[in-house]
């Protein structure tokens, strides 16, 4: 099997730069126990897609194949810094660039030192695989592809996948309803920003634990257009593309992050 | 200390195309030119400036987005590499700048009078956007005079157009206040491109004018529209008009630099200098002074 596990994963930085802090603990723990599986499963790669890394002229793919630093987040500089470590399968996303180019979606790998890798990849590399032992794929999310490209996408790297015969986990990095509290709070105060928001994340919560394919399509569709959503949902449209087997979802966690949706959810593949 | 003022503002513009085709040394890649007329434009506003003598330089940058909060630069001195994530091939920028940390703490204190959200950053790891450092570039490259630099709240985009407009402009009041009880001298600089209709691809060597026009009529002449009557002095009016212009040219204008310069200039009835217009990958941009003080 190619496609070893799936997962969706917030990007915000809160929960590791804070992890003791209440509402977010239960976030942590999902986290990290996703981490745990993860390593055991040695995985030739990590299939990222990070709803926080823009891409406006092509389709970016990261093709530095080390990268280490220190990070800031531009909203949550006073919270701490966010060490990282990144290494890349530079051949797979060499292959995913010509790839894509072929299938009409222009691409472009990026190799540049100083290049500044997003929040969410951070975060979620953190707590997967700190020490940057599996080599990562990371594709950026380019604000002029929709739900139905970017699926087209991730379909486009599991073919990459599936012809280097490697095992990988898909790695869904964003969040659920995006509205953020727009004031200062006592962060034990956390809650989701509006009640509607809170009903329509457990809805689709609720809707995609024992959907398939289509129904997870359906799903994240009908949610995006509920109410605001973290870009449309289209990192869904990557666990769809690059999965293409779904058989429904287990919600590890959800909860507020400074009033945004977040959610920690292992799909199952068929 | 009072008799703070703002002596000008400036619509200064950030495609970092700009500082690409100027071959600067903090720059590492090399180009053979381009956007001529545009980098002549801010050659012109640089000499204003330097006339100007002003004791400090505050930018509004859309690239530095915060979503809770207006935040204002607070390290007294930032070094580091910016890399523009969106054009990683032109823009690899050694940065070096030094924060007026007591105005910003100034404006900072009175935006909270104002009623807004505020936050000073205050990590001295903190990278600066490449929108702050492009202005900042092209109006000053010996980079001599200190800095304000302030966040773009995603205000005008999810509240209604006109709530965040209202916030914009409570920031630029808090602005001004600030500045006037400082003494200092004062310059505001809109880091903001007009229509920003833009090709989805680049061409094969970026600077390569023969590709370069506007990418929409419609952003164009909206565009020109504007410039004129900001050219007529008739500020009111563009501002009546403004959620329209952000709507038919999906102008950048809408990350709220631009309202909040004009409100801190208490929207100055003086025709505006403009010293040129060009596109960048078919956006519009202006190079625009209003002078307050000779
Ligand atoms: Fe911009």
């Amino acid at each position: 099997m190619a496609i070893v596990s799936a997962f969706l994963l917030p990007g915000n930085p809160l929960p590791a730069l804070h992890p003791d802090t209440d509402p977010w603990q239960q976030l942590v723990e999902a986290y990290q126990e996703v981490g745990e599986a993860i390593r055991t499963a040695r995985p030739d790669v990590l299939m990222i897609y990070s709803t926080q890394w823009y891409a406006v002229l092509d389709q970016l793919w990261q093709a530095r194949a080390e990268i280490e630093g220190i990070h800031v987040d531009e909203q949550w500089h006073d919270y701490g810094d966010l060490p990282f470590r990144l290494r890349t399968d530079t051949a797979l996303a060499a292959d995913c660039v010509a790839r894509a180019n072929a299938a009409g979606i222009k691409s472009k790998g990026v190799d540049y030192d100083g290049f500044p890798i997003d929040t969410g990849t951070i975060v979620a590399t953190g707590f997967i695989d700190p020490e940057a032992k599996i080599p990562t794929l990371i594709a950026a999310c380019n604000l002029y592809h929709d739900f139905a490209k970017t699926e087209a996408l991730g379909a486009v790297a599991r073919e990459a996948v599936l012809a280097g015969d490697k095992r990988a986990v898909v790695l869904a990095v964003g969040g659920l309803s995006s509205n953020y509290i727009d004031h200062v709070i006592d962060l034990t105060d956390d809650h989701i920003a509006k009640s509607e928001d809170d009903a329509a994340n457990r809805r689709f919560l609720a809707a995609i634990r024992n959907a398939d394919q289509d129904g997870l399509r359906k799903a994240a569709l009908d949610y995006a257009a509920s109410t605001g959503t973290d870009m449309g949902m289209k990192h869904i449209a990557w666990i769809l593309g690059t999965c293409a087997t779904i058989q429904g979802a287990d919600v590890k966690a959800y909860g507020p992050i400074y009033g945004a949706g977040a959610a920690v959810v292992e799909f199952r593949l068929g | 200390m009072a008799d703070g003022k703002i002596v000008a503002g400036f619509v200064a513009p950030h495609p970092p195309h700009l500082v690409y085709s100027d071959n600067p040394p903090q720059n590492e890649p090399r180009s053979e030119g381009g956007w001529e007329p545009l980098r002549w434009a801010y050659e012109r506003a640089r000499k204003s400036l330097d006339e100007l003598k002003p004791d400090v330089l505050l930018v509004h940058s859309p690239h530095w987005q915060t979503k809770v909060g207006h935040h204002f630069l607070g390290v007294p001195r930032l070094e580091g590499k910016s890399v523009d994530p969106i054009f990683p091939n032109l823009f690899r920028y050694s940065f070096g700048l030094d924060v007026d940390v007591d105005l910003a703490e100034a404006c900072c204190e009175e935006a909270k009078v104002e009623g807004l959200t505020t936050r000073m950053m205050r990590n001295p790891r903190f990278r600066v956007d490449y929108g702050t450092i492009t202005t900042l570039h092209m109006m000053r490259p010996q980079w001599d005079i200190p800095v304000v630099g302030i966040s773009a709240n995603n205000s005008p985009y999810y509240l209604t157009l006109d709530e965040g407009v209202d916030e914009m402009e409570r920031l630029g009041v808090a602005t001004r206040r600030a500045i006037e009880k400082s003494g200092k001298r004062a310059v505001l600089l809109c880091s903001n491109t007009f229509s920003h209709w833009h090709f989805q691809e680049e061409p094969d060597i970026p600077e390569d004018m023969s590709k370069e026009h506007p990418q929409s009529y419609e952003g164009y002449k909206w565009d020109m529209r504007m410039i004129e009557l900001m050219r007529q002095g008739k500020l009111r009016e563009v501002m009546r008009l403004f959620p329209e212009w952000v709507e038919a040219a999906f102008a950048e204008v809408k990350s709220g630099a631009f309202p909040w310069m004009l409100a801190a200039m208490d929207y100055p009835d003086i025709p505006a200098e403009l010293h040129g217009y060009g596109t960048v990958i078919g956006t519009g941009n202006a190079v625009m002074e209003w002078r307050l003080d000779a």
